[in-house]
């Protein structure tokens, strides 16, 4: 599903943010991104849905080399891949409801659409009562599930997930992953960036460890080391 | 489609909304700088009537003698004829022609016109080729004016040297002044959408995240600068054409005498401007949104 080919990324001439990073993703695999604040988890995540180009390398997603897609197409290529974030990003003067249609809106699904998929993906992620209400109105938690709701509305391919508990207590974190699980098991690929250890020792999935820009570790059921 | 449509128009308004002061600043200086605008067009077309009035389309005219004999009149018709590099078409207007033109010229006043018939003269109409130039219009009435059975030679001469100087003096300086509030208008629009841009960059980030295309995040402010743009052409316009009603009404007061009659514009032509008002704000709002909304798309 994703493939990176001897990926090289500077941001200065003192900063390198990843040096020939390889590595493949499955289908539906679920995999861990850790290591240090600065390691380039994040660098990663947003080099697999065209936010950022490598300087040398390729990155493969859904057997594309998302480096010589055309500007035009990269918004084709974002429908099919879910992005989750530690600040949740939520658009603060609309509610749960118009915060996950507006993925779909932005994207031009008809309206009918919308009103079958919102309801059945914020059932899915435990916020059925609570499609009227505004961000501030919700618990940290309840934000990260709207967060997932929209990501996950448009069933994309992939869901790309930076520091997604990084603001949650542990039992709240616990819950995220939990449902981020369930996502995984309908047959999307995961690729989370953490530094929250409990976590990824509770998951026991794929770790691949960076450190200064480079893998140092690609370890199936893995835990934090 | 229809709810691409809903979603433009929606955001669109949700954002006019949101920077009302900026948008109402926006809609004033087009207003402001269309509404000069057309003005200047209306004031170009003013002294093409003004001039038109002096004139009647004709620069001179050369009065025989009252009872002239034909071949007098023919004597100067001739003479007239064979200025050809200055003279582009001459028109005779017989004793019972000029007294058609006077009874139509004085309707109202039977006693002007009884003192005028009896002694009517004959005229011909000279369209010179250089209709602008005073100096030609001088050069040929000291030409006419001494040949025998020529009874006067009127010219409008300096009435049109005045109007042309005054024509081209406002309509170059108010082209101008017109075209930079139009750029500054366009430069408000701009700085609008870019405020507007800015105060949801947090949407437009999450809209490139999920997949919408540039043109869809684009448009909506599009088309705010391009409603700005018409809202300045459309109210402009309107207060264009109570100005000229008023001045309209005012000239009409102006004694006949003033020879500023012809100064107005009555047909159909503001409403055209109007119109043309309308299409540059439509398009100072499009450049001025579209640069400013392609320019700040990455925020």
């Amino acid at each position: 599903m994703i493939k990176l080919e001897n990926v090289t990324k500077s941001y200065s001439a003192e900063v390198t943010a990843l040096r020939d990073a390889s590595f493949d993703v499955a289908k539906a695999e679920f995999v861990f991104l850790v290591g240090p604040s600065g390691s380039g988890k994040s660098t990663l995540l947003r080099m697999m849905n065209r936010q950022e180009r490598p300087e040398r390398g390729a990155v493969w997603v859904a057997g594309r080399n998302i480096n010589e897609m055309p500007d035009s197409k990269v918004p084709h290529l974002r429908r099919n891949i879910g992005n989750i974030f530690q600040d949740y990003k939520l658009l603060t003067n609309k509610t749960v409801f118009e915060n996950v249609a507006f993925a779909l809106e932005v994207i031009g699904r008809p309206r009918h659409v919308i009103r079958q998929q919102v309801p059945a993906v914020l059932e899915l992620v435990g916020l059925s009562g609570k499609q009227d209400r505004f961000p501030h109105q919700l618990s940290g938690g309840e934000q990260q599930r709207v967060s997932i709701a929209r990501a996950f509305v448009n069933r994309p391919l992939i869901l790309l997930a930076d520091e997604p508990t990084g603001n949650l207590d542990p039992a709240t974190g616990e819950g995220i992953m939990r449902l981020l699980d369930r996502i995984n098991k309908t047959g999307t690929t995961v690729v989370m960036a953490t530094h929250d250890q409990r976590i990824v020792n509770m998951m026991r999935k794929r770790v691949i460890q960076l450190d200064r820009g480079v893998i140092v570790r690609d370890q199936a059921r893995g835990v934090y080391e | 489609m229809i709810s691409r449509l809903r979603y433009t128009l929606r955001e669109m308004w949700a954002s006019m909304s949101r920077n009302k002061t900026l948008t109402a600043a926006t809609v004033i200086t087009s207003t402001i700088s269309l509404l000069l605008f057309g003005l200047t067009l209306l004031i170009q077309r003013g002294f093409d009537n003004q001039l038109k009035l002096w004139t009647g389309g004709v620069e001179m005219i050369v009065y025989v003698n009252h009872g002239a004999e034909a071949n007098q009149v023919a004597f100067v018709q001739g003479a007239l004829e064979s200025q050809t590099s200055v003279i582009e078409g001459v028109t005779y207007c017989s004793e019972a022609c000029a007294t058609e033109v006077a009874n139509t010229l004085f309707a109202g006043d039977q006693d002007s016109l009884q003192q005028l018939i009896p002694k009517i003269p004959s005229f011909f109409k000279v369209r010179p080729i250089d209709k602008d130039s005073g100096e030609v219009l001088r050069t040929l009435k000291s030409t006419f004016k001494d040949l025998p059975g020529v009874f006067d030679v009127r010219t409008p001469d300096q009435q049109v040297e005045v109007l042309s100087q005054l024509k081209s003096f406002f309509g170059v300086r108010t082209l101008l002044i017109s075209g930079g509030l139009l750029a500054a208008s366009a430069l408000l629009i701009w700085n609008t959408i870019r405020t507007a841009m800015f105060a949801r960059r947090r949407e437009i980030e999450v809209m490139k995240l999920v997949g919408a295309t540039n043109w869809f995040i684009r448009l909506p402010f599009m088309l705010e600068g391009l409603v700005q743009g018409i809202a300045g052409g459309f109210l402009g316009g309107i207060f264009m054409l109570l100005i000229n009603r008023d001045w309209t009404n005012g000239v009409r007061a102006f004694p006949v005498s003033s020879g500023l009659e012809g100064f107005v514009v009555t047909d159909g032509y503001p409403y055209t401007v109007w119109l043309v008002m309308i299409l540059v704000g439509a398009f100072v709002g499009a450049v001025g949104s579209g640069t400013a909304a392609s320019r700040f798309l990455d925020v």
